[in-house]
């Protein structure tokens, strides 16, 4: 077993240690800790392996790119652990098997991102599913989260059918299980068999990863399970469920040369739009800061999309590796930002209705600069990390000649702007007198000024993070 | 560093003035009013060690290691233009800042923050030469101005921010994809990938999607100008917004979609802006008339101004896409001087509006009875406004005229007509707020012995509303004898003024203004040589083409 396994591996020892804790002694504190050193092991481990060479096996594949994705991952995982214990804290659940389940989707996400070959692809996506059905019917009291938790249950097994579904009839087609089997290449040698039998399992796979990324049309759960989890959940679905499975859907397209296929081509292209513009008009008139951060990632998720399409295109930068380059950091800028928010929101607890964030601009100075800053970037004004996102993503979509998909984003982007400008709008407005304002505590304030630093600071310094970026994908 | 520091300097004061709100309430204006200075001590100091090379266009040039990845530069040049402009951006801060001194009186600190941030991305704009910078400059300066409007502003102050974000952005969505398209097209050209806005002139682009790329820069400079179909959030913005950022609004926020125009689309694409040319004069001719015609049916004082800047910026664009030396040099001089008389009218609007509480026509009248001094400084720079020999932007109508003629006689022709129905609108506003008997509706006079003597002239002139509207109507025509009459009959005693008249600070303030107009209208000379030099360079790829037409 080479070095390359290492975090996971951690990882999975750290399951099993807190598993053996938890059956001898039941204490928080101790969950907490062996998690902790667990998850800022495996980081620091997965950020050394950075610089390693590329390698291959037949289940995972271990690039430069996979690492850096899994390192940005496990930092995010880590961020997030730092505040679970005072959320964690205040219920009246018992803690310790949440980190247990947190564990088990991290394991999930991170062999998903390296995996290259449907079985290793499958177990880890059911892995990561399963635990997260766990960790959104978490709260015993709360009707909505169990709910939720059976709406992801029901919704994610489905998924799980169409994909399983579509494995198989490429399977039937190509007598293989890699990624790259339906690449053109291969299938010549394989004749005159009927090649709609590969598109139409490429459009089952799709469409169950279109479950786990929430694109129009599969969209219908997420506002749903966003607000019924409990605050972590939602994060850790937002960003780790939905990282893994973008990185996927990417290398099976990439390697399975998915776009030499017009048809597949337009459907991703149709539901790249639709996405955008849905996503947004859903996110105009809710009033749960939630539900516009779940119809806000349909229209970022749609934004993505658009760099599939440009696989293959010719570059008019003469650069053909600066598509993926765009693409990683628009994930990984989106995924810091949306990071940050919930940090956020964690703070404020569950005063998440626009109501409640009223005023909040002279009750809590720091955390409304805070989250102005991150609808600032969700929405990509300059000087935030949100805009070099947009900026790459903009700049590789030109070179690569999408006119018309960009006209709509332009049109989805003005919309959002609309919803992201409002929450700021809303925070403006006049204190009322009833409510109080609460001290804000060292670990609160820290974290606040660590997100303004890290968004403002990539954001308008993002020479060392491109460096890296283009180091890493050329 | 040089031309950083000028940039840097508003940027730490307006940090410093927000920090500063903890100790003590009235210290954030005074280091905005230091700032300011500060900066202007600056520029003049800079100026002076360094007068106008006769041999290069540029004063100033410097550039600073920024985003390496894509070759883009921090890239600061200043030439003419850009120090005029900036110069006007100093002074008319101080004029915005003269009005807030007394206004904002809640959120000192985050007020000034915001003002000193707005007014260093605009500097910012005026400096900035690598296209990326330029447009992140463009698009920063909005957010604290966004802010401005919306926590500061009047009653319906949230719609007009969201109204005005919005365009903006889609606007600056647009430019984006514009500059972007631009080095991606330049790069096929020449292989040198570069946001340099010196790089990408030297070889304007080529290929038959210039034209669409020019249309996403126009545009976004429309909605900044703004002309006609994308004027919609101005009136809205102004009228909502406090006085000061009205100022900075009307002043100089509008100035730099002149200035993009005349920086960035006349020498990137000079076939694009040929074959756009007709439709942007048509555009301006439009705005010139509607906005007029707007401005003559609003009652509200700020949206009489806010339609006369549709109007007056309307010559603006005409002047730039007339495409030569004197319409180039009378949009300049336009913008300058719409500056300084839009920014003093905004301030009387203000002024007033402390005074009696609204800015409705319909509300109140001669007011020259108890301030005297504020109308006739109002008088002045309505007079100003409809181009009156001798001030500012007559000179600049003017030479937009002439440059217009040349081009396209039936565009002049009609623009003309903006004269005579800014001298409508001009003088509609003075005769009903600033003639005729006094009346005010405001319940809420200051002078407790005045009080019933004022609510029995409202109900009096409730009474007879309709003969007034009709009266003043007919002595626009005639001349002011009826009202006068009825004035003088309804006289009563010499009273004590109920309503102050202008401070010192605001004399002095609206006196400078006034002193500028002045001199721009009667020597306009030296500002023009400074143009010479960066106009002729935007024009160099014109004469040749337009030699040969």
């Amino acid at each position: 077993m080479s070095s390359y396994y290492l975090p996971a591996g951690i990882l999975l020892s750290t399951i099993l240690i807190l598993l053996l804790s938890i059956a001898l002694k039941r204490s928080h504190i101790h969950a907490f800790l062996i998690t902790g050193v667990g998850l800022i092991g495996a980081c620091l481990v997965q950020v050394s392996l950075i610089t390693a060479p590329a390698t291959s096996e037949l289940l995972f594949i271990f690039t430069q790119v996979n690492a850096l994705v899994s390192a940005v991952l496990l930092v995010i995982l880590v961020f997030l652990w730092s505040q679970l214990y005072h959320w964690l804290d205040k219920s009246d659940n018992t803690n310790e098997e949440y980190y247990l389940l947190l564990l088990t989707a991290s394991l999930g996400a991170v062999s998903m991102i390296a995996s290259q070959h449907f079985a290793s692809f499958f177990l880890a996506l059911e892995l990561m599913s399963l635990s997260f059905v766990g960790l959104i019917a978490y709260s015993n009291h709360n009707r909505n989260s169990q709910e939720a938790g059976i709406k992801y249950l029901v919704l994610s097994a489905g998924a799980s059918a169409l994909i399983l579904m579509g494995i198989a009839l490429i399977y039937l087609q190509t007598g293989s299980l890699t990624f790259d089997a339906v690449s053109t290449s291969k299938l010549q040698h394989l004749g005159s068999s009927p090649l709609s039998l590969t598109t139409s399992g490429m459009i089952f796979i799709l469409t169950g990863l279109c479950f786990k990324l929430s694109l129009v049309p599969c969209h219908l759960w997420v506002a749903d399970i966003f607000e019924g989890a409990p605050l972590p959940t939602t994060a850790l679905l937002a960003i780790v469920s939905k990282l893994a499975a973008f990185i996927v859907l990417w290398r099976m397209f990439s390697y399975g040369e998915w776009q030499t296929d017009s048809a597949i081509l337009d459907v991703i292209t149709l539901v790249a739009v639709a996405s955008m513009l849905i996503g947004n008009l859903l996110a105009l008139q809710q009033d749960r800061l939630l539900r516009i951060l779940a119809f806000s990632s349909i229209s970022h998720f749609g934004y993505l999309l658009i760099m599939l399409l440009l696989e293959g295109n010719t570059n008019l930068l003469n650069d053909m590796g600066f598509n993926l380059e765009a693409m990683i950091f628009y994930l990984l800028a989106y995924m810091l930002t949306l990071t940050g928010t919930f940090s956020v929101l964690m703070q404020l607890e569950n005063n998440t209705s626009i109501q409640q964030l009223s005023g909040l601009f002279w009750r809590q100075p720091l955390q409304a600069t805070c989250l102005s800053v991150l609808m600032l970037s969700l929405a990509g004004i300059p000087l935030t990390i949100g805009f070099m996102g947009k900026f790459y993503l903009v700049a590789a979509a030109i070179s690569g000649q999408l006119w018309w998909p960009m006209s709509f984003l332009v049109i989805a982007s003005v919309i959002g702007l609309y919803f992201y400008l409002r929450i700021i709008m809303i925070m403006l407005a006049k204190a009322e007198r009833s409510s109080v304002s609460l001290k804000l505590d060292m670990r609160q304030s820290v974290t606040s000024w660590v997100i303004i630093v890290t968004v403002i600071g990539i954001g308008t310094f993002p020479s060392v993070f491109a460096d890296m970026l283009r180091a890493v994908t050329h | 560093m040089t031309l950083l520091c000028l940039i840097l300097i508003p940027l730490l004061g307006g940090l410093l003035a927000w920090y500063s709100q903890g100790f003590n309430p009235n210290l954030p204006r005074r280091i905005s009013l230091f700032t300011l200075i500060t900066s202007l001590v600056y520029i003049t100091a800079l100026t002076l060690t360094r007068p106008l090379a006769r041999s290069s266009q540029w004063l100033f040039d410097e550039s600073h290691a920024w985003i390496d990845r894509f070759n883009i530069t921090a890239h600061f040049s200043m030439d003419g233009l850009s120090l005029i402009l900036i110069l006007l951006t100093l002074l008319m801060g101080l004029a915005a800042l003269s009005s807030a001194w007394s206004e904002i009186d809640k959120h000192q600190g985050f007020f000034y923050f915001n003002f000193l941030w707005t007014l260093a991305g605009i500097i910012g704009v005026f400096l900035a030469m690598d296209l990326l910078l330029f447009f992140v400059f463009w698009e920063v300066m909005l957010v604290p101005m966004y802010f401005l409007i919306a926590i500061w502003g009047h009653e319906n102050r949230r719609y007009a921010a969201l109204k005005f974000f919005l365009f903006t952005q889609a606007g600056g969505l647009l430019m984006l994809l514009s500059i972007i398209a631009l080095v991606v097209f330049h790069y096929q050209q020449t292989g040198l990938l570069s946001f340099n806005y010196h790089v990408l002139t030297l070889t304007p682009i080529a290929s038959p999607m210039a034209i669409w790329i020019c249309l996403g820069f126009i545009i976004a400079f429309l909605v900044k100008l703004p002309a006609f179909p994308f004027h919609p959030w101005l009136p809205d913005a102004h009228t909502q917004a406090p006085t000061a950022a009205s100022i900075i609004l009307a002043a100089i926020l509008l100035k730099t979609g002149g200035y993009g125009i005349i920086r960035f689309v006349l020498p990137l694409f000079p076939d694009a802006v040929q074959f756009w040319s007709p439709l942007m004069m048509t555009l301006a001719v439009a705005s010139i008339i509607y906005g007029a015609l707007m401005a003559f049916s609003q009652h509200d004082l700020k949206r009489i101004v806010a339609y006369s800047s549709v109007s007056h910026m309307g010559f603006v664009l005409l002047g730039c896409f007339s495409l030569n030396m004197i319409a180039l040099q009378g949009a300049v001089m336009q913008m300058l001087a719409h500056g300084l008389s839009s920014a003093a009218l905004f301030m009387l609007v203000g002024l007033i509006q402390q005074r009696f509480h609204s800015r409705d026509l319909h509300q109140f009248s001669g007011l020259w009875r108890y301030l005297p001094q504020l109308s006739a400084m109002g008088l002045f720079f309505a007079i100003a406004t409809l181009g009156m020999p001798g001030l500012g932007n007559f000179i600049g109508e003017f030479l937009v005229l002439v440059g217009a003629l040349e081009q396209h006689t039936s565009f002049a022709v009609l623009a003309s007509l903006g004269l005579i129905l800014g001298a409508v609108y001009s003088l509609r506003m003075i005769q009903k707020s600033f003639f005729g008997p006094f009346s005010s509706a405001d319940s809420r006079p200051q002078d407790s012995t005045t009080e019933t003597m004022i609510h029995s002239r409202v109900t009096e002139k409730l009474h007879n509303t309709d003969t007034e509207i009709q009266a003043n109507l007919a002595s626009i025509a005639t001349g002011d004898q009826a009202s006068a009459k009825e004035a003088e009959q309804v006289k009563p005693p010499t009273l004590p003024s109920p309503y102050p008249d202008l401070s010192l600070k605001e004399k002095l303030t609206l006196m400078s203004i006034a002193a500028g107009l002045l001199l721009l209208g009667i020597h306009p000379q030296p500002l023009l040589d400074m143009l010479a030099q960066p106009l002729a360079q935007v024009l160099a790829l014109y004469t040749i083409t337009g030699s040969a037409s």
